[in-house]
């Protein structure tokens, strides 16, 4: 019970008025980013990062709980609306949200979602209270040969697990991993890779590289297809914004379920919340054919209820991992850990006992920013979607403008600006190429950790590397990797088999 | 499970697959998969010139600043050399098929006409998507006007500087009305300049308007 008095006091220095203030900024910047079309989670936290850099550190993070998950409640309104997702996590809800909307439930739709991302996060956040602390302490006894384990997996997990072409992931792992080495190496004060420039003696900034490939990149892609983009219309919301009595007992079941399927994904690293949500709609999909009148097709509650759901614990609980090992599983959580980094602090087994205020505060704050975002949302989703009406163009300047004003404001120099768009092009090359983003930034994050707890582990062994493979710890996690990959490829195996066969079935039926 | 590699991707999030067509004959093709290649290369030669140059102060134990970036250039340069020989695969693979259906096509003595359409159709099929070209237009008026603001930042200050950057990206996109966007921009940078350096006090340039402000 020593969390939930450590809690209480975390809700005592949350519950300031100021801080407030910055939690209900965080939450309607966060959920307008997330409602604009094209602006995941992610894209707002890089956005934003730079942007509060001016501020204190706790009122930094309570700002940054608004907009890490006011992005999750944004993201399926683009989708229910309008039939197109606002971001990967929301693919899954949008099929039968759009198909409520059609049938001229939008508004309860709407509700729907809020709700589930609101259970999601809630039971998520509960969960982060009583486990990150344990988890934090177990992990303090983590040597470098344990924390080099723990970035391995995320190397591997993020790079050829989640990415359809290994060669491709870890092609992008590597750019990272080679961006994270440039700079005065902090073990022997060496200058590397440098050409000797004041400009890189610290490093090129990890804000620069996130605001690069995932803003300025994107916004360079888009630019190239955007008079090929078909425009959609977009559905009206009428009616009651609440759910009857019946829709809500339906709809109950499914956002429990949705939320124990995404938890556990909250803590592997394998991408974030795309996969929970596909699980969890495919789950309640396969109960529904069970029932006696099937709903799923014409606009079944649960359809949506138990994705949105889902994402968001799977959010919630990647902050616990976050926090308790310093572990991001996704993009957005690695730019959360760049945003600790930025004010000295360092997530992970020791943040517990060097900055419990702070945690304490951020963790309390989670609970605020849910609160705020349902009453920003459940009442108010129709005048969220009035953003979609931005026309494109300006949005896209917008963005740009803003990339800008972000690197130019933190580091003050023209030439982080071209650096910006270097990296942007480079960004856009992997995306028309169809490269993954997101190892390129797990590796830039977990580069620097990677590299100082091999080094560490190798030096006080006298360059023994076999102490890399030793103690109970570090086996578990290579045989839990071991046992991850196995099962990638066999699903990947069976997949390709499976679509040869059909083919050779297509090609017989022509010929 | 997801649709493309980048599932927080604009081609993801607008609800459409659209993929850029390899077009053209064989040597695009190719240079289309020799750029990501190349530019491995290229950044495991810069690490590999710097590790050369690199001075390492005396004294340091093994493993020294040196060890792993030798780890990632190696790499890069294995990867490079894989991705140039899964594209050589690819594009041997998508000959021999595109062969066999033309073979099938004239068979059935279909007309040219026709059997160009059957070919595209064959290819978009292997591609999956709608396969549209590159708007170099918009790339160079995005690109153009980014660096463009870069350099001229410090000169114009910030809001003159991001109130035309805003107007040329704008325009990139397609923009209809020129006064309006111009308008629009000026707005946005002025309230921009407003919240973050007079209210939140971070310091952007104010360039010839400086003194007023």
């Amino acid at each position: 019970m020593e969390a939930l008095q450590l809690l209480m006091e975390g809700f005592a220095g949350a519950l300031t008025w100021q801080n407030l203030v910055w939690v209900l900024v965080g939450c309607l910047l966060g959920t307008a980013v997330g409602v604009m079309p094209g602006l995941g989670s992610s894209m707002a936290v890089a956005l934003l990062l730079p942007v509060t850099f001016s501020l204190e550190p706790t009122a930094a993070f309570i700002m940054f709980a608004g907009v890490y998950f006011g992005g999750l409640f944004g993201d399926s309104t683009m989708g229910i609306l309008m039939n197109t997702p606002g971001q990967a996590s929301a693919i899954a809800s949008t099929f039968e949200g759009h198909k409520m909307a059609l049938k001229g439930k939008a508004a309860q739709a709407l509700a729907t979602a809020a709700i589930g991302a609101f259970v999601g996060g809630f039971v998520a956040s509960i969960l982060v209270v009583f486990l990150a602390p344990a988890l934090a302490d177990f992990s303090s006894s983590f040597g470098p040969a344990e924390f080099f384990a723990l970035a391995v997996f995320a190397f591997v997990a993020t790079s050829s697990v989640v990415t359809d072409n290994a060669v491709k992931g870890l092609a992008a792992l590597f750019i990272g991993l080679g961006i994270a080495v440039i700079g005065i190496d902090g073990a022997s004060g060496a200058p590397r890779f440098t050409l000797d420039s004041p400009f890189l003696f610290d490093g090129v900034s990890l804000v620069t590289v996130t605001v690069a490939v995932l803003a300025l990149g994107e916004v360079i892609y888009v630019a190239c297809l955007e008079r090929h983009m078909s425009d959609k219309s977009i559905i009206k919301p009428k009616g009651r914004p609440w759910l009857s009595k019946a829709e809500f007992r339906e709809a109950v079941p499914a956002w429990l379920r949705g939320t124990a399927i995404g938890l556990p994904f909250g803590v592997v690293p394998a991408g974030g919340s795309e996969i929970p949500t596909f699980l969890a709609y495919g789950l309640e999909k396969r109960l529904d054919q069970r029932r006696r009148s099937p709903r799923f097709g014409t606009g079944a509650i649960r359809g949506l209820a138990a994705p949105e759901a889902a994402g968001n614990s799977t959010t919630g609980m990647a902050m616990g991992a976050l926090l308790a090992l310093g572990l991001p599983i996704s993009a957005t959580a690695a730019i959360m850990l760049a945003a600790f980094r930025q004010y000295g602090l360092q997530p992970g087994p020791l943040l517990f006992e060097r900055a419990p205020d702070l945690v304490w505060v951020l963790l309390a704050s989670f609970f605020i920013a849910m609160i705020v975002l349902l009453i920003l949302n459940l009442p108010f989703a129709m005048l969220w979607a009035k953003l979609l009406l931005i026309p494109r163009p300006y949005l896209y300047a917008g963005i740009t403008l803003f990339c800008a004003l972000g690197i130019y404001a933190t580091s003050g120099s023209i030439f982080d600006l071209f650096l910006l768009l270097g990296i942007g092009f480079v960004g856009f090359l992997m995306r028309a190429l169809d490269f993954p983003i997101a190892p390129l930034i797990i590796g830039m994050v977990l580069g620097p950790l990677a590299e100082t707890s091999l080094r560490d582990a190798a030096m006080s062994a006298n360059g023994d590397f076999s102490v890399l493979v030793q103690g109970p710890i570090v086996l578990t996690l290579y045989a839990i990797l071991l046992l991850v990959l196995t099962f990638a490829v066999r699903g990947r195996i069976v997949a390709r088999r499976r679509a040869k066969a059909e083919a050779e079935e297509l090609s017989a039926a022509t010929v | 499970m997801t649709p493309t590699n980048n599932p927080t991707a604009m081609s993801a999030v607008v609800g459409e697959e659209i993929r850029f067509s390899a077009g053209g004959p064989r040597t695009t093709a190719w240079l289309r998969h020799l750029i990501m290649p190349v530019l491995l290369l290229a950044f495991a030669a810069y690490l590999g010139y710097g590790m050369l140059t690199m001075r390492v102060p005396e004294g340091t134990a093994f493993p020294g600043p040196r060890f792993f970036p030798a780890i990632i250039a190696s790499g890069l340069v294995l990867f490079a050399i894989l991705l140039i020989v899964s594209a050589a695969k690819g594009l041997r693979a998508e000959r021999a098929a595109r062969a066999a259906a033309t073979r099938s096509v004239d068979d059935f003595e279909l007309l040219s006409e026709e059997h160009d359409a059957a070919a595209a159709g064959a290819d978009a099929a292997v591609q999956g998507a709608r396969a549209v070209k590159i708007d170099w237009r918009s790339l160079a008026w995005v690109i153009g006007s980014f660096a463009g603001f870069a350099l001229l930042l410090d000169v114009l200050g910030w809001i003159i500087a991001a109130g035309l950057l805003f107007w040329c990206v704008a325009r990139g996109f397609g923009a209809q009305k020129p006064i309006v966007s111009l308008v629009t921009g000026f707005t946005v940078s002025s309230l921009a300049y407003i919240a973050f350096d007079m209210a939140l006090g971070m310091s952007l340039p104010s360039g010839i308007l400086g003194g007023g402000f």
